[in-house]
């Protein structure tokens, strides 16, 4: 599945603006991921790593597990602001996320507070007919 | 608390019984069913688990290949500074995600969420200390009628017994619409 992350990076509060857009990101959803997660991790079912497996479940196809979407979010951040520390994140499971589909991951920065040097990120991940998968919300430390 | 939004026709009295809409909608908002008030009486904060990890480093290292981190403080086990990414704490798994006695609410439960508060770096070689608790217990209401949402909080400690991270999980079971 193609990477298309962007090089765009941050590297300190001062260099983030109210409202900007985070380079967006295409997560890694295909079932050869998946079945890595797994193997590695945990949630190894076929419902996550087999679409036969998931249709017998009565779903669409194989999903991505939501702690790999929650995990998918944590890295957009990091490839954004490399040097950043996500102090909370919370995510919200709205829909499946399908395994070898596209998806895109957008985020943009809600809050600043320069004192604190944190930020507020809202992060979406979308499938081709953008529809909302999964919603979170971050706090993230950058250096000042 | 307040809202912010005041209805200013209406003189303010200590002692008044009058309410804005505003007032109104809050505490309308606020309100919290009888049954979901007494699950809140008897099992929130109370712990009902507690289980070890043993931090594998190589777990680490491919947990944050697979979400797509690419700096070797994630992925290289080698690194002077690797550490977990904050979001891996949500793959840490207890032996029981609510109560023993907690009752059957009529409905399946479906993993509605995660969420991570991050204190301090987990390491690789560390052994980390997970006790859980029912940390919120709240409703939503739609046309397909009331959800329930079970927030289950592991805190984490590491083996000095410092608190790294809070992990949440929440669950929502969809009623049944009683015939």
């Amino acid at each position: 599945m193609p990477d298309t992350h962007s090089t765009e990076t941050v590297s300190n509060i001062g260099e983030v603006e109210f409202g900007s857009e985070l380079p967006s990101f295409a997560p890694d959803t295909s079932t050869d991921n998946t079945k890595r997660f797994g193997k590695y991790v945990g949630w190894d079912s076929p419902r996550f790593t087999d679409h036969e497996g998931a249709r017998k479940e009565g779903l669409p196809g194989a999903i991505v597990p939501g702690v790999l979407s929650q995990g998918f979010l944590g890295a957009m951040i990091h490839r954004w602001a490399p040097d950043a520390e996500i102090i909370a994140i919370d995510t919200v499971f709205r829909a499946p996320v399908l395994a070898d589909v596209p998806h895109t991951i957008t985020g943009t920065v809600t809050d600043i507070d320069e004192d604190e040097g944190t930020v507020e990120i809202d992060i979406t991940i979308t499938n081709e007919a953008g529809e909302n998968r999964v919603f979170g919300t971050a706090t993230a430390k950058l250096p000042t | 608390m307040s809202c912010g939004v005041r209805d200013i026709r209406k003189p303010e009295h200590p002692t008044s019984k009058t309410t804005t809409k505003a007032e109104e909608a809050m505490a309308e908002a606020e309100k919290v069913d009888e049954d979901i008030q007494d699950l809140r009486d008897r099992f929130l904060n109370s712990e009902f688990d507690e289980v070890t990890f043993e931090i594998d480093g190589e777990r680490v290292a491919q947990y944050a290949l697979a979400c797509g981190e690419t700096s070797p403080k994630f992925t290289d086990p080698g690194h002077e500074d690797f550490q977990a990414p904050p979001t891996f704490v949500s793959t840490l798994v207890g032996r029981r995600n609510m109560p023993s006695d907690f009752p059957e609410l009529g409905g399946m439960g479906m993993d509605a969420g995660k969420g991570v508060e991050w204190k301090a770096p987990v390491r690789a070689g560390e052994t980390l200390t997970g006790r859980s608790h029912l940390h919120d217990i709240y409703t939503k209401t739609g046309r397909s009628g009331r959800m329930v949402f079970l927030v289950t909080r592991m805190e984490l400690f590491d083996s000095s017994g410092t608190h790294v991270a809070n992990a949440d999980t929440r669950t929502v079971i969809r009623e049944k619409i009683r015939a």
